[in-house]
């Protein structure tokens, strides 16, 4: 069969180069990344009910995606000044005017409610009126303290110190996303040009934080993929020194990686911050086959002729390849198992890149390599590691307990490391602390009302919402979400019916201290909500809060970023607390917003990322098994193969580096890379061995051959993601070094422990076994 | 200028004056669009609304989902030289029937404004609101319903041939530049100077919110509109105003615009 298709792709070799070369250009305009997408909907499916109920939220309330910008004043005096409340007022109106900017809210928006004294005739009376308008008749020192004496400004408009204040940006979704960037560098340059030097501007929020990633991965393709190519290029050259293999082996992962992106586009996905982990992935299998493509038809070459070289390498390796790549795309298919869509579009683009990748090298690289005409003498990487992987193979056959104890005190020690593991996706730390995304944090979470955002939205038939009932149970879930941790504010329209009650003097005597309180009398509800909604403020902080016929309303909760799986589990309490105190009521809760909608995500991230790689686990050996027609030799495969995924996940929890996100794609990256190498292994020792060779000899050969294509591979990758570990984005750089050190970590399981689990088990790995195996077989043909 | 009276009494168009009007449909003067402009604004601004009225409304508030509210109300007004007084009392729904405003105005000086809460049996004060502001919660402003304080824009008549040719184009502009809505394009009736359709512009330059009136009636002497509708484009909300009962000169005297008679009226 290999022979046959060896012989086909001999005859068509050009016409087929020709194919593959015009698809490679075809494909280079929409391979050109330009726009990434990390948008909502990039990662959820429109079905997802998590998604649907913010999708509701929305449709009433609007996004809870935010732009916040944080002004901080050197002083107090400065910020309450003149300058300090018209810089706020200035900026506010500015971005108003901006496209797509829904409202702004800041101390120059913000409502305020106050009595008016009683006089002869009336028992006194209401204001509600705009905090800044009083600055035509007050000092502005005046209005500063009336906004830091206001409980529902201070602490989320101005801080508790009266030296920062924040401008808070929401959006039309319906539209933002397809004009961010411009939309934000526009907010970006009025920031800048208002503010002057003395103050600091800080920008964050949902927003900022999805463009930040947005121009993280565009930054990551522009600037680090011309160092892994340049590295590439001379670890291959170091190894091969040879100009023409390397520009030979660059020019077909160019193609591979021309192909897949274009077919990826082709497919309708979208970039994001999951899919630039695309060209990584396919560089890494595609010099990996092609590394061993070169190793064969190099040694071939120098015992025959081009064609005969040709036909050898096509017809040994296309089994082995196949094999390897197949079981890396099935494993990155796995990732269709998850609800996310930007994973699932990962998954399909990675396992159509994988296989396609195999499909030109398995064409293309031979064919090039016919039409070199240099003598083919020994390569460094074959003078240099011929030997000392032969001395390895050597030393792992003959040593194979040493080895395994060797092995099984590095699984104790990275076991014990999975032990400290967690699970973290804080994309804030995910940037240095000097990135201005982590020192903007660092203001809003600790002066202001924090970056994250939750919402709780409450449902029921038309006026539910202003029964005295339920304002009460609304008063108390929002007391009970205060006292949790992180939470730093909770508002809702019963702050408002409070705060118009005591200042109508609803809850009290004439004279007597003003409480603020839930009326029980409904009707007095209704006219307090009504006397509030009359002025402009406060109607429009009355949309912002309930539907005007009282069937929804919002709890709104701000609180400090941190750890999506916090914000998940405080989520999860505020959920259960509000379903227990809402039970039996007219009004139902569901906890929503742009904080439940990220920490979802990140924690279906996370879930699903493990499942799959559980899923990939079993799919890839079962495919281990059908490739060796062998359930011993697909059983051999595991070990070398779990080994690695073991030692980097309790290296990262031994260097405190989080499962999230980023560092998940390694299980999948890593099984991709590593069956591989066990692939080539065992089918190098199998050819070996049934072709008569013992069990030590066929491993030394394997070793030597297979093992040193292995460090070939490992030490070009190695090196060229090491570039990555430059990246200011901390998952890029965790991604590049944990990587590397995934692909050394393989290379040693296979040149030590599976050598050493063969001879430790003869009657199952052994030559012995092999040709027991194989005379039986003839036996069962015979008879 | 006045607020809350203007907004009950400009909005219906008087007929006494429209013979003067009718005649001098034909003498838009020659000269600059923007001197056709003032002539066509202070025609409009200057109708006679008569000396009192007092009105039924239903009004129908739409939020972005299309869900409607209803609330009823009656407005009594009084022109006067010391300031014109008006008392607006809100029937639908039962939660706020009862609740009453009543508003004095002081020429040069700020209006009083006093609200009557059933549910508190008491009078309270409560302070007062711009012209660009909600009119009562609603989409109108004040200065929608009210008209625009005539020294506060400029104008430029844009074109006279609306309507084919039965309505004026007019363009206002606000002189203060923080406006909320500065910019507007009325289109002005020629025979009877009655607003028909605005599209009023937000700080953007875009279009924020669109005015119709939909029905325009003769009641008793004056024109009147006694249906029309205020779109916020940006809010996707829409409050449609009826008149349900007209009367104009009903004679009503000061003594109707007390605040006694805030509280008196529910009683």
């Amino acid at each position: 069969m290999s022979q046959a298709i060896a012989a086909f792709i001999w005859r068509w070799r050009r016409v087929l180069t020709t194919i593959i070369v015009i698809g490679a250009v075809a494909f280079v305009p929409s391979a050109n990344i330009t726009k990434i997408d990390n948008d909502l909907t990039a990662w959820f499916s429109v079905k997802d009910p998590i998604y649907k109920d913010y999708a509701r939220f929305r449709d009433e309330f609007g996004g809870t995606r935010t732009l916040i910008i944080a002004i901080e004043a050197p002083t107090r005096d400065r910020l309450l000044s003149a300058d300090g409340l018209q810089l706020v007022e200035a900026l506010t109106a500015d971005i108003e005017k901006v496209n797509t900017v829904q409202r702004v809210s800041s101390l120059a928006t913000a409502t305020v409610i106050d009595a008016l004294p009683a006089t002869p005739g009336d028992d006194g009376g209401l204001d509600v009126r705009r905090l800044f308008k009083d600055l035509g008749r007050k000092t502005p020192a005046e209005v500063g303290a009336r906004a830091l004496g206001d409980e529902l400004l201070r602490g989320d408009l101005i801080s508790e110190d009266g030296t920062t204040a924040a401008i808070i940006v929401f959006f039309d979704e319906a539209k933002i996303d397809t004009v961010r960037p411009q939309v934000l560098a526009e907010i970006e340059g009025i920031v800048s040009r208002r503010t002057p030097t003395e103050f600091k501007a800080h920008l964050n929020g949902s927003l900022e934080i999805t463009e930040a990633y947005n121009r993280v991965t565009l930054d990551n393709q522009r600037v680090f993929t011309p160092p892994i190519f340049l590295v590439t290029m001379l670890a291959i050259y170091l190894l091969f020194r040879s100009w023409k293999k390397t520009l030979l082996t660059l020019v077909a992962v160019l193609i591979s990686v021309l192909w897949s992106l274009g077919l990826y586009s082709l497919l309708g996905f979208s970039y994001n911050v999951l899919s630039s982990m695309l060209v990584p992935l396919i560089v890494v299998l595609a010099i990996a086959d092609d590394v061993h493509i070169l190793q064969h038809f190099d040694h071939e070459r120098r015992h025959g002729s081009k064609e005969a070289a040709f036909r050898s390498t096509v017809a040994n390796l296309f089994a082995p390849l196949l094999g390897a790549s197949g079981t890396t795309a099935l494993g990155m298919l796995s990732l269709c198992t998850t609800n996310i869509v930007a994973v699932q579009q990962f998954g399909i683009g990675s396992a159509i890149g994988i296989m396609v990748d195999f499909a030109l090298s398995i064409v293309l690289v031979p064919t090039m390599l016919g039409w070199l005409d240099e003598v083919t003498a020994e390569a460094p990487q074959e003078t240099w590691f011929s030997a000392p992987m032969r001395w390895i193979g050597r030393f792992s056959s003959r040593n194979p307990w040493r080895v395994m104890a060797v092995a099984t005190v590095i699984t104790a020690i990275a076991g014990f490391g999975l032990t400290k593991l967690h699970v973290d996706t804080n994309h804030i730390n995910f940037f240095a602390k000097s990135h201005p995304l982590s020192t903007s944090a660092a203001v809003i979470d600790t002066k202001l009302a924090g970056i994250y955002n939750f919402q709780v939205l409450l449902e029921g038939p038309p006026d539910a919402i202003k029964q005295p009932d339920t304002l009460k149970r609304m008063d108390q879930l929002s007391r009970e979400l205060e006292r949790l941790p992180y939470v730093r504010k909770v508002s809702s329209v019963v702050d408002y019916v409070k705060r118009v009650d005591r200042e109508l003097g609803v809850g009290g005597a004439a004279g007597a201290a003003r409480v603020a309180q839930v009326s029980d009398d409904p009707s007095v509800i209704a006219q307090e909500l009504f006397v509030f909604g009359l002025a402009d403020e406060g109607r429009v902080e009355l949309e912002r809060v309930t539907a005007s016929d009282f069937s929804k309303a919002q709890i709104s909760v701000k609180l400090a970023s941190m750890s999506s799986d916090l914000v998940f589990e405080q989520i999860r309490v505020a959920e259960r607390r509000a379903n227990e105190i809402f039970a039996g009521s007219l009004v139902t809760p569901t906890v929503t917003g742009s904080g439940r909608l990220f920490s979802t995500l990140d924690h279906y991230l996370v879930v699903s990322q493990i499942s799959s790689f559980a899923t990939a686990f079993v799919t890839v050996f079962a495919v281990i098994f059908i490739i060796f027609r062998s359930w011993r030799f697909g059983l051999l495969a595991i070990i070398p193969n779990l080994f690695p995924v073991l030692a980097v996940f309790g290296v990262m929890g031994w260097a405190n580096i989080s499962l999230n996100v980023a560092t998940i794609m390694l299980a999948s990256v890593a099984l991709g890379v590593v069956d591989d190498d066990t692939i080539h292994f065992i089918s190098r020792f199998r050819r070996d061995t049934a072709g008569g060779m013992n069990s030590q000899d066929a491993i030394e050969e394997a070793t030597a051959s297979e093992g040193r294509a292995s460090l070939t591979t490992a030490l070009i990758n190695s090196t060229a993601f090491a570039v990555l570990a430059f990246s200011e984005y901390k998952p890029t750089a965790w991604f590049g070094a944990l990587l590397g050190l995934t692909m050394a970590v393989a290379f040693l399981a296979e040149i030590f422990i599976l050598p050493a689990t063969i001879m430790l088990l003869p009657g199952l790995f052994g030559a012995d076994a092999v040709h027991a195996k194989r005379r039986a077989r003839v036996k069962v043909g015979s008879a | 200028m006045s607020r809350l009276l203007i907004v009950f009494l400009t909005l219906f168009l008087k007929a006494e004056p429209g013979i003067a009007i009718q005649q001098e449909v034909g003498t838009l003067p020659a000269g600059s669009p923007q001197a056709q402009g003032e002539w066509v604004a202070r025609h409009s601004d200057q109708r006679d609304t008569g000396r009192d009225g007092r009105v039924t409304f239903k009004m129908k508030l739409f939020d972005r989902q299309d869900r409607a509210r209803e609330r009823a109300l009656t407005v009594l007004s009084k022109k006067a030289p010391s300031g014109d007084k008006s008392l607006t009392r809100f029937t639908y729904p039962a939660d706020i029937a009862g609740t009453a405003f009543l508003v004095w105005e002081h020429p040069g000086a700020d209006a009083e404004r006093f609200l009557y809460l059933p549910s508190l049996a008491r009078v309270r004060r409560i302070a007062g609101s711009e012209a660009q502001e909600s009119f009562v919660g609603s989409d109108f402003t004040y200065e929608d319903i009210g008209g625009r304080a005539f020294d506060d824009y400029t104008y430029t008549l844009v074109n006279d041939t609306a309507d084919n040719g039965a309505s004026y184009t007019l363009e206002s502009r606000a002189r203060n530049a923080g406006a909320r809505f500065p910019r507007v394009i009325s289109t002005i009736r020629k025979d009877t100077f009655v607003v028909t359709h605005a599209d009023i512009y937000g700080k953007r330059g875009d279009i924020q919110k669109v005015f119709d009136a939909t029905r325009v009636e003769r009641v008793g002497k004056y024109w009147t509109v006694t249906s029309m509708r205020m779109q916020d484009v940006g809010q996707k909300t829409r409050t449609e105003l009826t008149v349900e009962k007209a009367e104009y000169d009903v004679g009503l005297t000061d003594d109707a615009f007390t605040r006694r008679e805030l509280e008196k009226v529910i009683k």
